[in-house]
């Protein structure tokens, strides 16, 4: 099987990120699937971390950096993973691309795509307690830098219209005011906005979700609305496109179909010309609808939009004959007559004179010759031409009957038009069918025979078939008859000869899908293929018609594309009901739209419905649902100058080669909805734990002021309720976290706010990591946190107050009542909703609460072979376990590809930089405009015109956007041009940017450090908004300075240093043969140090684990894989003497075998593992060591699995906890103990049941999924009793037996027990390591373990590079951790014997000899103990070791250290320029 | 002096001071423009002796920004720092400029809104000041 030096990780929270790094920086290629749009996870929402209360954000903004420009991670953001197939070596991944509808290459993270988005959602990242817009990006600092569009899928309103109207859109521009935009919006589909504003039969309003709540929203109205304000303007005429097409066009028919398609065709390029039989334009529009419903101003503004476009428009120009027009050179030909001939009815007397059609009736009215009309007229038909004409004759002072054949639900008409007749005094007749029309002597009609009609069945119509009633016939005298009972195409023109086929019908045959005729070239559209449709089927047909015509005339395939599916947003009763309930929405009726009262309106032909006010429009849009979420109202894609806006994206599907596969998904937050008792989301002031956090940030919604969100107040009494969502019948595990980040909540609250008063509410505290009892013992003592061991039963709000009355069971059993300002509910941790898929997609099975199923002998490892897990998803942890595991999993990931490693990343090639070095400066500046973000605000030509006035500048230019593509090969360009060689950038942060351009600049040969930054959008553009001459002037001064500093600066050089490829590890205990075992698998070599004789550490002590897994076993195992792999070196009974050198080179000197006949041994090696651990503390309390009855947990161990007698005789053991821990002497948790005592007392039971165990404890430490044992242990009768710290239980010797003797405070009285065996959980105590940490110069804490680079994010490194630490070295773990730990630190080191050379950044301390003085300053500040004094007497700062921070150059007495590239020469080279400038500038205005 | 224009130098640290002030430009928060920034990786490397040429040179007002005590990227430049500005106010205050046109602050990446707010306070309080006497001389 080919293997694939790939590994995807899915989940880019920090466990994901890790992950992908530590395999990138080890020659993997690593895909990087995440979800949401940008990277982060949890960790990016957190303000401070415990037990540092370190800022969230500080720490893991530099690993959001390295991630999203690591060269070998492909970040696959807004993405899931479908299917894997293949297995452990060589998958394929399908992965769901979903769109984002931003071009995350294209975007820079400016924001106009939001300042300009209409649409506002609750904030995701704020938890809902602040808002954004659709167009979003999730977090200020977010990776990548590039903002995404939330679109739930089509809006109903837009999906039923015809011509695809982007209704919510413009209605949310109607909202924030801003008409012009929603114009514009309108005109992007359809050009005749004012007309179907006032005419369409907007099916948009039947489809809306609105409808399932209240009434439809009153789309039209707000349509006609936009016009309304937008053409109060006098009308600007429209620049020309230029055509740059040779193809002419021809369309026949200037109505709103042929209209559309001569616009969309004009703007395509094509010479375009319309011929037109009337002498005006726009169709049925200009002379079939009348002036009072459709003023014919608006149609001519709106047609005019259209021709000044370049459209040759020819009035009473009737096409005769079909072939004419080719013989004219037009390539293409649409045919768009509409249907404008009236139809009669084969009735007798229907030729009489006095009897009318309805189409030229109102033509005739129209173009203002209106027929001579007799007294009394009826009008046959109840469609809306049939209502135009009616009312129409009304306005004309005429007495009009209208009779129908149907009743009045079947009546065509828009039930408006015929209450709005009635209004007018026609007189409806309905089921009334006309037989005859009867005439007098002259040949004039008279009156008309009709019968009456009654409803049989359906038809195929669905309406009821009307069936004449017999004998009911009646004549009705009239002067005038209007039939109006349908219209049809004047076909005339299209011989048969043509090639054009006509249907029965008398419509014109076209394909559905394109439009086209039967006759090559010749397209038709609109009524003239439909038969009378409305005015907005004609706009769409004109669209496809235009469409098809542009493939035809490209010579492409005259089908279209399909479609993309694209899901649309039908709500259902149910949910708008949930919605409803969830106060999201109220019952609204729609606004009424005003008309001229009837009276007036008969008088004149003026409009009848006068359309919103502001007011009214506001209000109606304000009821919008906006079901699309984003409402492609395109505001960002007109805005948006990078042209990274793409509304059409859609998901797709796409496979990834890859070996191996981690899986960080991270977790949900339990939902509080779903404990009602606690009333989160029903009572403002109840919060759960990440919306505090929120709050508590300082770019939070509150900015950090703790305020509680029903009146914004401080809130005095805080509560904090613990395990909601954990412990409890549907979470029977511990969440692990909550206990401290509630601590942790409270204490910077307290921070914030000097008068909070926090209290927690809890069942056991589980301060059990590195440094959390010494927190918690702080937060009770420094920060007055009140702790309450109890119940809770429930939290009600006092209405008045809004203040929450919490009902607690105490400790006692006694029920309390207390009253608090605000309630945090620390929620737990749950698996998402979508890992469940996830783990479906990927095929590894999930245990019992839905997290990833492992061993605790192999954690990392899921069921499915070469698939691994980290973080959470493997069980609630916290971040530096999370880290830790990602690492891990990353080494467990490589180890089976290790043989390919190196095969699919990049390395990038550079051509030979330039020699600069004795070159006078020539400086090139580049002033970024940012689109609007800089160039809106900073005279940018001015800016760029002051650099270019400044000595050494030689050339100067301005940009868009300077970060963009083509931009990038300009500058390239300009420094071989103009021989630069100093690149001055003015745009916005060099903490994003800068590595960018240094790339390009490196790229075009110049040392990467020759480039300077001016910042002037974040730190001016940005910040001095409203004072465009100051931003301009500080601008001018940013380059100035970056001009000065440029001067100065030199090219450095990057050294290599080569890498020893051999790992040193500490300590033969399990985790330092786990981590040999890894590095040798790896393919490096390992060399192994014990101290004592044999391997195996505590683990020679253990027998099983806590799930009964045999550990001794493994052991054995291990110990036998690890002495025979070819590639480790093992020495026993040996300890280190002597250490010195820096990553990738270290020498270690070893002194094997005691008792004086040791020898020595040097190694020299790249990295080094610390692996020391520690081991069970000998009390000296509790009668240890007198009384043989009285074991620890380890030899009660070792005796349950010995002795089987006298187990079998026992019966009353008692185990205390935490003897010799969390006490002065260490005031730290021993972690393990209490999983221990558990497992100990239910083997002990297993073994004999009749045994009674009593387990007196302080706090029951069983985190995470250990929760199920404790609770296995209850079950299995072992009594846990607690006890308090001020009344340590009493052990002495009574009667020749052991006896206890406590206090228990939930009995309230003390408690005496006799026991056969007294077990003590005794604590878990560092090895000495005194004189092995200042060898290797590595810190640890005050309780003797080592201590991290970082208690987060570098759980397994130190400071100095190269060496690592793990295991109980590190503090007291378990098996698995252990095994995790070690597995990371593995990783970690191959991110260094992966590479052939080091790079050391040119950014260090260098000495010149000459000026020191050997007085030992450098060596005593250096934070990394990097400075020595050399055998030349004289400092020396080795450069692969210095950190870069200066600290020493700034120290040292004689000046003889210099910080590269942030000398003192250039520091005060920029002083001076602000000085000398700003007083400039202020001179003025001095005094 | 009702129209003097102070001239605020502030020395701020890579990684949170300056992390902040990109921050309140994301958030659009507005301050004075009378401060100019200078980039250092560290506050560790803020040495006395730039603080007083500044003064020397003409500056008004001087701040030096830092990561919150603990949180240092470098583990203890901004302690090294802190220790330097007390000296240089000491030095101020006895030649006469005054030790108060001087600051150290600290705070983290996700502070920008305290950023703006040190920017605000130190104009205003270097405003109310006056003019460096040094300069006059």
């Amino acid at each position: 099987m080919e293997k694939i030096g790939a590994v995807m990780v899915i989940g880019g929270g920090v466990g994901g990120m890790q992950a992908a790094l530590d395999l990138a920086n080890s020659g993997f290629k690593v895909y990087l699937v995440e979800e949401s749009s940008a990277i982060g996870g949890r960790m990016a929402q957190l303000d401070k971390t415990f037990p540092t209360n370190d800022c969230s954000m500080c720490t893991i903004s530099p690993k959001l950096v390295e991630t999203g420009r690591h060269l070998n991670i492909e970040l696959l953001m807004d993405s899931e993973v479908v299917k894997v197939e293949g297995e452990a070596g060589n998958f394929t991944v399908t992965v769901r691309r979903k769109p984002r509808y931003i071009d995350v290459n294209k975007c820079n993270g400016c924001g106009e795509c939001a300042q300009v988005c209409p649409v506002i959602i609750p904030s995701r990242f704020d938890q809902s307690m602040s808002q954004e817009r659709a167009a979003y990006r999730l977090y200020p600092q977010a990776v990548p830098n590039a903002y995404a569009i939330e679109k739930r899928g089509i809006a109903p309103c837009r999906d039923a219209c015809p011509s695809g109207q982007r209704a919510q859109g413009y209605i949310a521009l109607i909202r924030e005011g801003r008409y012009e935009d929603a114009l514009r919006v309108i005109k992007e589909d359809n050009p005749f906005p004012a007309i179907c504003g006032r005419i369409c039969n907007h099916r948009c309003e039947d489809a809306c979700n609105r409808g399932l709540l209240d009434q439809p929203m009153d789309i039209r109205a707000l349509k006609r609305f936009v016009t309304d304000k937008v053409y109060l303007q006098p009308r600007v005429p429209l620049d020309p496109i230029q055509p740059n097409r040779e193809q002419r066009v021809a369309i026949i028919g200037a109505g709103p179909c042929g209209l559309t398609a001569a616009r969309d065709l004009v703007r395509l390029g094509f010479p375009v010309t319309v011929f037109e039989a009337l002498p005006v334009a726009g169709g049925m529009l200009r002379v079939g609808v009348p002036e009072y419903r459709l003023p014919a101003a608006i149609i001519e503004r709106e047609i005019a939009d259209i021709t000044d476009l370049g459209v040759d428009l020819r009035l009473n120009n009737p096409v005769i004959n079909l072939d004419d027009l080719s013989a004219q050179g037009y390539k293409a030909v649409l045919i768009a007559v509409g249907a404008h001939e009236g139809i009669r009815l084969p009735i007798p007397g229907a030729d009489l004179d006095g009897v009318l059609l309805n189409t030229p009736f109102l033509r005739d009215v129209r173009l203002g010759r209106p027929p001579e009309l007799g007294k009394k007229v009826v009008v046959i038909g109840a469609g809306d031409v049939a209502m135009d004409c009616a009312r129409t004759a009304v306005r004309l002072g005429k007495e009009v009957h209208v009779h129908y054949r149907r009743s009045r639900a079947e009546a065509t008409a828009d039930p408006m038009e015929i209450q709005h007749a009635e209004e007018e005094g026609v007189a409806f007749q309905f089921l009334s069918n006309p037989v005859e029309i009867i005439g007098d002597d002259r040949g004039r009609v008279q009156g008309v025979r009709l019968i009456r009609m009654e409803l049989g069945e359906a038809d195929e119509s669905g309406r009821r078939r009307p069936i004449p009633i017999s004998g009911s016939e009646h004549i009705v005298p009239c002067d005038q008859v209007i039939f109006s009972v349908g219209q049809q195409a004047g076909l005339a023109f299209i011989p048969e000869s043509s090639g054009v086929g006509v249907t029965r019908e008398m419509t014109l045959k076209v394909s559905p899908r394109t439009l086209a005729t039967d006759r090559p070239g010749v397209f038709a559209a609109g009524d003239v293929t439909s038969g009378t449709a409305y005015v907005i089927e004609a706009v769409a047909q004109g669209h496809k018609a235009a469409a098809s015509i542009h493939r035809y005339l490209e010579g492409r395939e005259l089908e279209p594309e399909p479609p993309p599916e694209l899901p649309v947003v039908k709500l259902t009763g149910e949910e708008m009901k949930e919605r409803a309930a969830r106060g999201e929405v109220r019952v609204t009726p729609r606004v009424r739209v005003q008309t001229l009262p009837a009276g007036e309106r008969i008088r004149s032909f003026d409009e009848v419905s006068l359309g919103f006010t502001d007011e009214e429009a506001q209000a109606e849009a304000a009821r919008c649902l906006a079901c699309g979420v984003c409402s492609e109202c395109l505001s960002c894609f007109y805005k948006c100058g990078l042209g990274a806006i793409d509304h059409d994206m859609v998901e797709r599907l796409e496979e990834v080669r890859i070996g191996s596969l981690i899986l960080a998904p991270g977790y949900d937050v339990y939902s509080a909805h779903s404990s009602q008792e606690f009333g989160w989301g029903r009572y403002p002031n109840v919060l759960n734990a990440l919306q505090f956090e929120r709050i508590l940030s300082a770019s939070g919604p509150t900015l950090g002021h703790v305020q509680r969100p029903s009146d914004g107040k401080v809130p005095k009494k805080i509560a904090f309720l613990q395990c909601v969502g954990s412990r409890d019948q549907n979470h029977p595990y511990c969440s692990a976290v909550c206990c401290m980040y509630a601590t942790k909540e409270a204490i910077i609250a307290r921070e914030h706010e000097k008068e909070v008063e926090p209290t927690i509410f809890f069942i056991d505290i589980r301060a059990y990591g590195k440094g959390f009892d010494a927190y918690y013992e702080r937060a009770k003592k420094e920060y007055g946190v009140r702790y309450v061991r109890c119940a809770i039963s429930r939290v009600v709000e006092d209405p008045r107050t809004q203040n929450l009355l919490i009902t607690y069971l105490d400790e006692g059993g006694e029920i309390r009542e207390e009253e608090f300002d605000l309630v945090v509910l620390s929620v737990g941790m749950v698996p998402s909703a979508s890992t469940k898929e996830l783990a479906k997609n990927v095929g590894i099975e999930l245990d019992a609460y839905g997290f990833a199923k492992t061993d605790p002998l192999t954690p990392l490892a899921t069921t499915r072979p070469g698939v691994y897990v980290c973080g959470v998803f493997q069980g609630p942890k916290d971040i530096p376990e999370t880290v830790a595991q990602a690492s891990g999993a990353a080494a467990a990931a490589s180890e089976i590809l290790s043989e390919v490693r190196g095969t699919l990343v990049t390395r990038k090639e550079y051509p030979a930089q330039k020699e600069v070095q004795e070159e006078e400066p020539r400086i090139g500046v580049f002033v970024c405009r940012c689109g609007n973000n800089i160039g809106g605000v900073i005279d940018v030509p001015a800016v760029k015109e002051y650099a270019a006035s400044l000595g050494a500048v030689v050339f100067a230019d301005e940009n868009l956007y300077t970060c963009s593509q083509d931009t990038q090969e300009k500058l390239k360009k300009a420094i071989e041009e103009h021989k630069l060689n100093r690149v001055i950038v003015a745009s916005c942060s060099p903490r994003t940017h800068e590595p960018l351009f240094q790339e390009t600049i490196r790229e075009a040969g110049l040392n990467r450090y020759l480039f300077e930054m001016a910042n002037i959008r974040d730190q001016c553009s940005w910040v001095h908004t409203h004072d465009k001459e100051k931003a301009t002037s500080k601008a001018k001064d940013l380059v100035r300075m970056a001009i000065a500093d440029a001067r100065l600066i030199r090219p450095l050089e990057e050294l290599t240093k080569g890498v020893i490829k051999r790992g040193l590890v500490i300590g033969g205990g399990l985790s330092g043969m786990t981590a040999a075992l890894g590095l040798a698998e790896q393919g490096f070599e390992a060399v192994l140090v014990e101290k004592e004789n044999e391997l195996g550490g505590n683990l020679r002590r253990l027998k099983t684990t806590l799930d009964g897994k045999d550990v001794s076993r493994y052991l054995e195992d291990l110990t036998a894989r690890v002495t025979h792999h070819p590639r480790i070196q093992v020495f026993p009974d040996a300890v280190i003497t002597d250490f010195s050198g820096y990553v990738g080179n270290y020498k270690t000197a070893l002194k094997v075998g005691s008792d004086g006949k040791g020898k020595e041994v040097e190694i020299e090696h790249g990295i080094t593992i610390v692996a020391t651990g520690g081991e069970e503390l000998k009390p000296k309390e509790y009668l240890y060591g007198q009384d043989k009855r009285v074991l620890t947990q380890l030899e009660m161990e070792a005796l349950l699995h010995g002795d089987g007698e006298k187990i079998g005789e026992l019966k009353e053991v008692v185990m205390i906890q935490c003897v010799g821990s969390r006490n002065e002497e260490r005031p730290y948790c021993s972690r393990v103990c209490c999983a221990e005592a558990v497992k100990n007392a239910l083997t002990l039971k297993a073994l004999n049941p009749k045994a009674g165990v009593t387990i007196l404890y302080r706090d029951m430490r069983m985190y995470g999924t250990l929760e199920e044992d404790y609770t296995r242990a209850r079950k299995a009768g072992i009594r846990f009793l607690r006890y308090e710290e001020e009344h340590k239980p009493e052990v002495t010797q009574k009667d020749g037996r052991v006896q206890v003797t406590f206090y228990n405070p939930v009995l309230r009285e003390n408690l005496t027990f006799r026991p056969d065996l007294l077990v003590l959980s005794a604590a878990t105590i560092a090895a000495d390591t005194a004189e092995l940490a200042s060898m290797l110069k590595v810190p640890r804490t005050a309780d003797g373990f080592f201590l991290e680079a970082h208690m987060k994010l570098r759980p397994v490194d130190f400071a100095s590079e190269g060496i690592y630490l793990c295991g109980i070295a590190h503090s007291p773990k378990r098996i698995d951790e252990s095994l995790s730990q070690a597995a990371a630190a593995v990783a970690r080191a191959c991110t260094v014997l992966a590479k052939d050379q080091i790079q050391i950044s040119g950014v260090v301390s260098v000495v010149d000899a000459d000026k020191c003085a050997a007085c030992l300053t450098c060596v005593r500040v250096c934070p990394y103990n990097v400075p020595v004094i050399n055998k030349e007497g004289v400092a020396e700062i080795e450069a692969a070791m210095c950190h870069g921070c200066g600290i020493c150059a700034s120290e040292c007495p004689g000046k003889a250290i210099k910080l590269q590239h942030f000398t003192d020469e250039q520091v005060m080279a920029k002083c001076d320029v602000i000085v000398e400038v700003l007083s400039d500038v202020f001179k003025e205005e001095r005094v | 002096m009702k129209d003097f224009e102070p001239l605020v130098i502030a020395f701020c640290c890579h990684y949170c001071a300056y992390t902040a002030a990109d921050l309140a430009g994301t958030m659009r928060l507005q301050y004075p423009s009378n401060v100019r920034i200078i980039r250092l990786p560290c506050t560790g490397k803020v040495d006395v002796r730039h603080l007083l040429e500044t003064f020397e040179k003409g500056a008004d007002g001087v701040y030096v920004a830092g990561c919150l005590e603990g949180d240092c990227h470098f583990l203890k430049g901004n302690f090294r720092a802190k220790k330097r500005v007390a000296y240089a106010k000491k030095i101020l205050e006895e030649v006469g400029i005054g030790g108060d046109r001087l600051e150290m602050y600290n705070m983290s990446a996700a502070m920008g809104p305290r950023f703006a707010e040190v920017a605000r306070e130190m104009t205003e309080k270097i405003r109310k000041l006056g003019p460096n006497p040094a300069k006059r001389a």
